[in-house]
């Protein structure tokens, strides 16, 4: 019988004009659009490559900044970094030879740009290094979370020694386990695209949407919802057994319209999206049960209106993709600064940090936790939906 | 023949609002049941009580013999339902609708395949069995909800105002269905606020109001528990007052309404009403039209039990 209704039930979903539309053509729109807006930024900007920075050190520098940047030039090739003086970084800044100045420690000299903002930067928080940048961009902002991620990590232990000395050790063991998990994933030859990313986004935002399918079954399934859940939760078949074969065809579907957009940004749009296939589509096959799981769930919740609940599956598929980076670079690194438990559950976050560690990394460490969590996630959300609907009765119809 | 379903003191409520109040019925196996009601009085609320779809706040439910709980497969598999809403699937065609929904009860291929053709014939969807849904007439489409529900030949069928907006054609051919699945051995339960098609082929009829069972019985029992034996309806261009008076005062006569120049007479019972009645108008030289005579409907005995009728203006016009 399952084979019978999973064919009836793929018969059905393929027939859907509106989810070819949304679930196939749409995405296909996006991603082509991306390619008009960033192809050519792909090809001859954003290309990794080292940032030149100019290094000042002035009196009472801190060390541990100094190993910082030493590690990002030497182990990460994040950076390439120029020691001179003042006056020569501020030329070399001038002449756009680095992107930025890293100021770390009194300067003795006077008159140049760092002056003034260490008269700010001295009264107002106490901070010896800073920053130098002539404009914005991407460059820029890299070098800028380097040194908020270190005055971050500075602050929070000078607090733990001051509040809780004894708990500075552990602090140390999480850093530790911090600087581990960048420093496993040595970067492969492929080259850092942020413009990819914005790609990973996309293919997250693509499996999310596979919300929508999740929702029809769900919605097809309640009896307070729509007269085919009635008629259908009456029948001698267990509930399960009609449910199944409909999340097997959902996953299908969703699969095989990724596939083929995937095919079309690698094949037609020639985005790399790296070389371990096998792996890639086990993320994007993961990342369609989470997002069928998670519409199947705002189904079955309550009794709001369809069209409310296919509302409630959009926003929270743009919000998980908005987070993920889809309409901002970056994103994901600022989330990971000040809310990183946010990047472990948000669903999009998981299915772009997998891909990412795929492309960058020659590791599987973060891949696991990222499938991981995904898993987890898909057991909790399907967990929650099918304990709502066995044996469910309803207060009214 | 056993009882089918038992109901037992069954109350539903939706907040405030007393939806079954103490119900108690039974169908007995292989009768047409009619459930008969005007919209509200809790017909659809008993029928998703009975298909474990409702919690109900009070009294029990037994069908077949089992208290019935949502997972109670065995006796789900011998129910079949034709909802009042259309329940079918849009993107499917009339044959694959009525194999999908035979195949959530039958298993066997070769015998469904039977059966799925049987349902198609049945409900007379011959020609139209490679379209969609949205293709269909309002008529067709209610054929194809009946085929769906009907095609594992069900031992109980449950039919939850299947003629809802449906032709005069239409509704012709799903009761001579109703009828002949019956003869072939399904128990049926249905309901309406049509009392002509519940009085065409129901054997035993509830009629419901405000959660209650107000009256049970057959259709002729149901008429001899009121008082209204016959309606007499004489078109009369004027009438005075004392003339009615008079009319009233003729025997077995206990009701008399005057309006728009047609006399409505209600006798109880007794023979030769008409004729006692004519020989009154002739004796008083008063000129009359056309004149009939009608046995009560359920409708007067709704009426009689429960002081209103049993459709409301709006309903008549459909």
């Amino acid at each position: 019988m399952f084979f019978r209704l999973y064919r009836y039930s793929l018969m059905r979903t393929m027939r859907q004009k509106i989810t070819i539309f949304w679930n196939l053509i749409f995405p296909i729109l996006l991603g082509t659009l991306f390619q008009i807006a960033f192809g050519n930024y792909t090809d001859k900007t954003i290309m990794f490559h080292q940032i030149p920075v100019a290094y000042v050190e002035g009196e009472e520098a801190d060390e541990n900044f100094t190993m910082l940047l030493d590690t990002l030039e030497t182990e990460n090739e994040l950076i390439q970094v120029q020691s001179v003086e003042e006056k020569e970084a501020e030329r070399l800044l001038e002449e756009d030879k680095v992107k930025g100045i890293f100021y770390n420690g009194r300067i003795l000299e006077t008159g140049g740009k760092r002056e003034e903002k260490e008269k700010v930067k001295t009264e107002e928080e106490g901070l010896e290094i800073f920053l130098t940048v002539k404009e914005e961009g991407i460059s820029q902002s890299i070098l800028s979370i380097i040194l908020e991620q270190f005055e971050r990590t500075r602050a929070t232990f000078t607090r733990i020694g001051k509040e809780n000395p004894a708990a500075i050790q552990e602090a140390a063991k999480v850093l530790e386990e911090e600087c581990q998990y960048l420093k496993e994933g040595s970067v492969m030859d492929t080259p850092a695209n942020s413009v990819t990313d914005y790609f990973y986004s996309l293919i997250a935002m693509h499996c999310l949407m596979g919300a929508t399918i999740g929702l029809m079954s769900a919605t097809e399934f309640k009896a307070n919802l729509n007269p085919l859940g009635t008629r259908r939760v009456v029948t001698g078949t267990r509930r399960f057994g009609i449910l199944l074969p409909d999340l097997a065809a959902n996953i299908t579907i969703q699969f095989f319209y990724m596939l083929f957009f995937i095919g079309y940004l690698t094949y037609v749009l020639d985005v790399h999206l790296g070389d371990r296939w096998g792996l890639l589509l086990l993320t994007v096959l993961m990342g369609d049960i989470l997002g069928i799981v998670l519409g199947f769930l705002i189904g079955v919740l309550g009794k709001l209106r369809y069209n409310v609940k296919e509302g409630l599956c959009i926003m929270i598929m743009m919000v998980s993709s908005f987070f993920s980076g889809l309409m901002m670079a970056g994103m994901l690194r600022v989330v990971e600064t000040y809310a990183p438990f946010f990047n472990r559950i948000n669903p999009a976050a998981l299915i772009v940090r997998a891909l990412y560690s795929l492309n960058i990394y020659d590791t599987y460490d973060q891949y696991i936790r990222c499938m991981g969590n995904m898993l987890l996630l898909i057991l909790i959300l399907g967990g929650g939906a099918f304990g709502l609907v066995r044996r469910e009765r309803y207060a009214s119809i | 023949m056993g009882k089918i379903i038992e109901i037992e003191n069954l109350v539903k409520r939706y907040k405030d609002l007393i939806a079954l109040d103490h119900l108690n019925l039974s169908v007995e196996e292989g009768e047409i049941f009619g459930l008969l009601g005007p919209n509200g009085s809790g017909k659809t609320t008993a029928i998703n009580c009975i298909l474990a779809l409702l919690y109900f706040d009070k009294g029990s439910v037994k069908v077949m013999g089992k208290e019935m709980q949502p997972d109670n497969y065995e006796i789900k598999k011998q129910i079949g339902v034709v909802l009042q809403n259309v329940a079918v699937f849009e993107e499917l065609t009339v044959q694959e609708n009525i194999d999908y929904f035979c195949g959530l009860y039958i298993q066997d291929k070769k015998l469904r395949k039977q059966y799925v053709e049987e349902a198609i014939v049945f409900s007379g969807l011959e020609d139209f069995r490679k379209f969609y849904p949205k293709k269909l007439s309002g008529g067709l489409l209610r054929r194809l909800n009946i085929a769906c529900g009907i095609a594992h030949k069900p031992r109980l069928i449950i039919m939850d105002e299947p003629t809802v907006a449906v032709d005069p054609q239409s509704r012709n051919r799903i009761l001579e269905g109703i009828q002949k699945l019956n003869q072939e051995g399904a128990t049926i339960i249905y309901t309406s606020h049509y009392m002509e098609e519940v009085e065409q082929i129901c054997s035993r009829i509830a009629i419901l109001d405000k959660g209650h069972c107000v009256a049970l019985g057959t259709k002729e029992e149901l008429k001899s528990m009121i008082k209204t034996g016959e309606k007499i309806h004489i078109e009369i261009s004027e009438l005075q007052e004392i003339q009615m008076e008079e009319i009233r005062e003729l025997h077995h006569v206990y009701q008399v309404d005057y309006r728009e120049g047609m006399l409505e007479i209600r006798c109880s019972g007794g023979k030769h009403n008409l004729v006692h009645i004519l020989d009154y108008l002739g004796r008083q030289e008063i000129s009359f039209g056309r004149v009939y005579a009608e046995l009560p409907t359920l409708n007067d005995v709704f009426l009689e039990i429960t002081g209103k009728e049993l459709r409301d203006s709006a309903e008549k016009t459909l």
